[in-house]
């Protein structure tokens, strides 16, 4: 049965103050109604404050990174959009005309893009609205109904969250600073749109939930009608909202508090200039110019802060071996230790000189990968923590000395080898790193020992 | 005559009058009279201290601003923080302002003392002064007729003598017309001029805060206090203050004066003959008196009360009474509701460019007739209300009230300035002269008020 | 309630109709939104108000309120939908 799902998706831009006033934008970190005025609280004869240059920027900067083109030299009037619910102080939202149209982002065409605010926090069970929120500068981003799975809206949702996080220009995704409205329809059935999703997790719960919900309707010869629906987490299930059937007529009309925008191509072109690269882009990137698989590459541009580091050390040191490092051991550490590469203190430098360490065999991987663990707690010059660690690199005196003393205290592991017993070599490899205390690469113990056993 | 409030001003900085004396002699005669011109609708508890803190401050010697000591009026729509913003309605009966406007915050600053809260028609959806929820207010200059809407309670509170100063809102005439119907000058600015930030909104592209004043000096006096950019705010013009109290004896010789036949054609003839007389003493005062059409100026009418209604519409969507107040729809008066249902029916999205659309456009014709005629004039007079103020409880019909604004809505529509001086009377009421300027061309207009104020 | 809103509704569009009739010779021209239309007036985004004075409005709002909780949030109707299944 062919489905067809398209997403709304509202995503924070991270700014100090509000959009049409200067309220402090933390909504999180403070009490209830505490970062607010009499703007965003819409107070009687409260009038907007000029909107928030930075947040237009932001919004210029997100529409080219999802490929939609800027409309320039056209009036761009900021709307308001009147509906009847208690997180809206004013009775309407102060939304924008499109600023940019006709993008496309990973096989999904996206429609539109334009600024908006953010509604207070209404808690529809408990019955109470908090207004830090309200006011806090939006990007609104349409796509067309392209995708055609609940697995394809997650998928897309996911890498959607990265590429916005990638321009540092939206609010950290912690609790809520992107939030998605879905439409969906079955072939032959209505557009029903879902409302009240916090998650990329509640989206694809959602959207599954409407299948079934749809398909189990049509089936049974009843009719699917065109309406809104409330997403309910806690149950995951989807609840009828609005009881019209009929579209909300929203009245638009341009504020009369606010002067519209004109955004021309010269502006366009500035943060065309300055805006970072895009994921796939530097993925792609990266392939062509460090002659790296894209599997390393694509890790490594997981986080900018992560593709930033990379590139630096690969001018200082071998960029395959530095590639291998960061999709391996960096990514290890960092993911063992719970932080994100923008967490990193160490110096590129610092990193760079480890890894030319490695690769002059001054330390074993092994022993490499501790001093960087060691380094993400504290950074410092790898040759210092390798002395702090104790791992002074082994003579080569001193590990064929081992592997003889072995061989030679393990009598009976040797008869074991020689007989066939593959395992055998493991348990003298084991007694070769005791015997070094562990500072001997272990490729290297088994190719002595092997070397050393064949008489 | 007419150096009534600079007298007064004069007297304060003297040291003859103090500031708490000032405001006691306020308090006494609004003790006294209130109750039967309801002017106010509450007072300011505060009042005698913080005039007595302008006292303190002049008899040190420090620097106090151009209004010290004076005792002002502030309409009802008006946020002053402390007092109760009403808007004349039950919906904000009980509402008290958080915070002060920003005209409120320039008055302190320029040493007025708010004496409290003026009645108005209900949320200044009106013209009489009839509509307000704490009961109608009286003309002290023609008793028994309405005083005009919808600044009803800063005019009567000027005519009573309440006060030295108001504070009033002019959407479609709200501040002409009542100062006409009492016989007091007032000022409609150039919409941008003054700051709306606390203004409660009628209609956002056409509300503007102007003075209503026993003299045409006081006017001045507050329109150069209050006027000015506000970065606070978007949608204002780019002045950052005006001058004018200086320059307003220059004379009239060489000033041309636009009158135009299409008034006549909407106004009682006993009106028009108090309004052509004051064009006479002009001309005697050396003005050029010039003939300008304005064949669609009748049509304003229609278009403003079509698009008043659609911006009310949106301004009241935050009366839903969930954070103060109550729901307007459920307490409000007549006309507010048949603003408020006109604007949700013609804003739908099917009716938008048959009705508010093409309210637009008629605006637009509006505005450049009268541009046409300001490029050959400096200003343009005529009456300010076609015909006399009806009897308070008089009931008329909804045209018959809507048809008082035909002379006063194009300068809104247009964004243009217009003041009214008293030009004589009928029958012993006060018929007013409009005059009407170009975009901030307040100078003009208030010299040729001032003229006629002192040929009076 | 219904029968004035309705006697209220029919008047309102009195005007209306004679705004049809008065302006239907006119010709079509451009709308004016503003009286004087500008471009692109904004603010620089910055240093946030300081927190005194949110906390001296806060008080006044909340002194306004119909019904606020322990917290400070504002009470308002529970959602019909939430409370369903």
């Amino acid at each position: 049965m062919k489905v067809k799902i398209g997403l709304e998706v509202h995503q924070q831009m991270a700014t100090e103050r509000k959009m049409y006033c200067d309220c402090p934008t933390n909504y999180q970190d403070v009490p209830p109604n505490t970062n607010v005025c009499p703007i965003c609280t819409g107070m009687p004869g409260s009038k907007p404050l000029p909107p928030n240059e930075r947040a237009v920027e932001a919004a210029i900067e997100i529409a080219l990174m999802v490929g939609c083109k800027v409309l320039t030299c056209q009036t761009i009037y900021i709307q308001r959009k009147h509906y009847d619910y208690p997180d809206l102080p004013s009775g309407y939202q102060r939304t924008s005309l499109p600023i940019a149209k006709n993008g496309k982002l990973y096989g999904v065409r996206i429609r539109e893009v334009h600024l908006e605010e953010d509604p207070g926090q209404y808690d529809p069970t408990a019955g109470t609205v908090d207004y830090n929120r309200s006011g806090v500068p939006l990007v609104e981003i349409v796509t067309e109904p392209d995708m055609k799975s609940p697995e394809e809206a997650r998928k897309f949702l996911r890498t959607l969250t990265r590429l916005l996080e990638y321009t540092g220009k939206v609010r950290p995704e912690a609790g809520g600073a992107m939030r998605t409205d879905v439409n969906i329809s079955l072939e032959g059935g209505g557009r029903v749109e879902v409302k009240n999703i916090n998650s990329v997790k509640g989206a694809y719960r959602a959207l599954k939930y409407e299948i079934i919900r749809q398909r189990e309707r049509l089936r049974r010869g009843g009719a699917v009608v065109r309406e809104t629906r409330a997403y309910l987490e806690s149950q995951m299930v989807t609840v009828p909202m609005r009881a019209k059937e009929t579209e909300e007529d929203y009245r638009y009309i341009p504020d009369p508090d606010i002067f519209p925008l004109i955004l021309d191509k010269v502006r366009v072109d500035a943060v065309k200039a300055k805006m970072v690269e895009a994921p796939h882009l530097r993925e792609a990137r990266l392939v062509k110019q460090y002659r790296i698989p894209k599997a390393s590459a694509n890790v490594i541009v997981s986080e900018r802060e992560l593709a930033d580091l990379y590139e630096a050390v690969a001018r200082e040191v071998d960029p395959k071996l530095a590639a291998t490092w960061f999709r391996t051991k960096l990514k290890k550490v960092l993911n063992y230790m719970k932080l994100s590469a923008a967490d990193i203190k160490f110096t590129p430098t610092q990193l760079a000189s480890l890894l030319g360490m490695v690769k002059r065999k001054r330390v074993t991987p092994e022993q490499g990968e501790l001093v960087l663990r060691e380094m993400v707690k504290e950074p410092a010059d790898p040759e210092k923590l390798l002395l702090r660690l104790g791992l002074i690199p082994l003579k080569k005196s001193e590990l064929l000395a081992a592997v003889a003393g072995a061989i030679k205290e393990n009598p009976n592991a040797v008869k074991d080898y020689r007989a066939g017993r593959k395992e055998a070599l493991n348990f003298l490899a084991g007694k070769v790193m005791k015997l070094t205390r562990g500072r001997a690469d272990p490729r290297e113990v088994s190719k002595l020992l092997r070397l050393k056993l064949k008489k | 005559m007419g150096r009534g409030t600079l007298e007064k001003l004069a007297t304060i900085r003297r040291g003859e009058l103090s500031a708490v004396e000032n405001v006691q002699r306020a308090l006494e005669r609004i003790g006294k009279q209130n109750k039967k011109i309801n002017a106010f609708i509450e007072l300011n508890p505060k009042a005698l201290a913080e005039a007595d803190a302008i006292d303190r401050m002049l008899k040190q010697g420090e620097h106090v601003g151009k209004l010290a000591g004076l005792t002002i009026g502030v309409k009802s729509n008006i946020n002053v923080e402390g007092l109760r913003a009403t808007c004349a309605s039950r919906t904000l009966e009980n509402y008290v302002s958080t915070y002060d406007a920003e005209v409120v915050k320039r008055i302190r600053a320029g040493g007025g003392v708010i004496i409290g809260m003026n009645n108005m028609d209900e949320f200044a959806c009106g013209s009489s002064g009839e509509t307000s929820a704490f009961g109608p207010t009286a003309n002290p200059a023609a008793p028994g007729r309405i005083p005009g809407g919808s600044s009803s309670g800063p005019a009567a509170a000027i005519a009573a003598g309440f006060c030295d100063l108001c504070i009033g809102s002019d959407t479609g005439g709200s501040i002409r017309n009542p100062a006409s119907h009492c016989g007091v000058v007032g000022v409609k600015p150039t919409y941008g001029l003054v700051p709306r930030q606390g203004l409660i909104d009628l209609g956002m592209s056409l509300d503007q805060i102007g003075p209503i004043a026993h003299d045409v000096s006081g006017a001045a006096l507050m329109l150069e206090t209050i006027a000015g950019k506000n970065p606070n705010e978007c949608v204002m013009l780019n002045v950052e203050k005006v001058t004018y109290a200086d320059k307003l004896d220059d004379g009239l010789k060489g000033m041309r004066i636009g009158v135009s036949p299409n008034f006549a054609e909407l106004t009682d003839p006993a009106l028009m003959r108090v309004v052509d007389g004051a064009v006479e003493k002009l001309r005697d005062l050396g003005a050029e008196i010039i003939e300008v059409e304005l064949p669609n100026i009748e049509k304003a009418l229609s278009a403003y009360y079509l698009i008043v209604s659609v911006e009310f519409f949106s301004a009241t969507r935050k009366f839903d009474g969930r954070k103060y107040g109550r729901r307007i729809e459920e307490v409000c008066g007549e006309e507010v509701l048949r603003r408020i249902l006109r604007g949700k029916y013609i804003s739908q999205k099917e009716y938008r460019g048959k009705y508010y659309q093409r309210a637009l456009q008629v605006r637009t014709l509006i505005k450049q007739e009268l541009m046409a005629a300001l490029q050959r004039t400096d200003v343009i007079v005529g009456p300010t209300v076609p015909k006399l103020p009806h009897r308070i409880g008089e009931k008329i019909s909804v045209s018959a009230m809507y048809a008082y604004d035909y002379l006063t809505i194009p300068a809104n529509l247009a964004g243009i300035c217009g003041g009214v001086i008293k030009a004589g009377e009928v029958n012993g009421i006060p018929v007013g002269l409009q005059v009407q300027g170009k975009v901030l061309g307040e100078l003009e207009m208030l010299r040729v008020m001032w003229a006629l104020e002192a040929a009076a | 309630m219904a029968e004035r809103q309705k006697g209220i509704e029919r008047s309102a569009e009195e005007i209306v109709e004679s705004f049809v009739e008065a302006t239907k010779e006119l010709p079509e021209l451009k709308e004016t939104y503003y009286s004087q239309e500008a471009y692109n007036i904004v603010r620089s985004d910055g240093e946030p108000t300081p927190a005194k004075e949110r906390t001296e409005f806060r008080k006044r709002f909340i002194s306004n309120m119909p019904g606020a909780d322990d917290h400070g949030n504002l009470k308002v109707e529970v959602a019909r939908w939430a409370g369903e299944r």
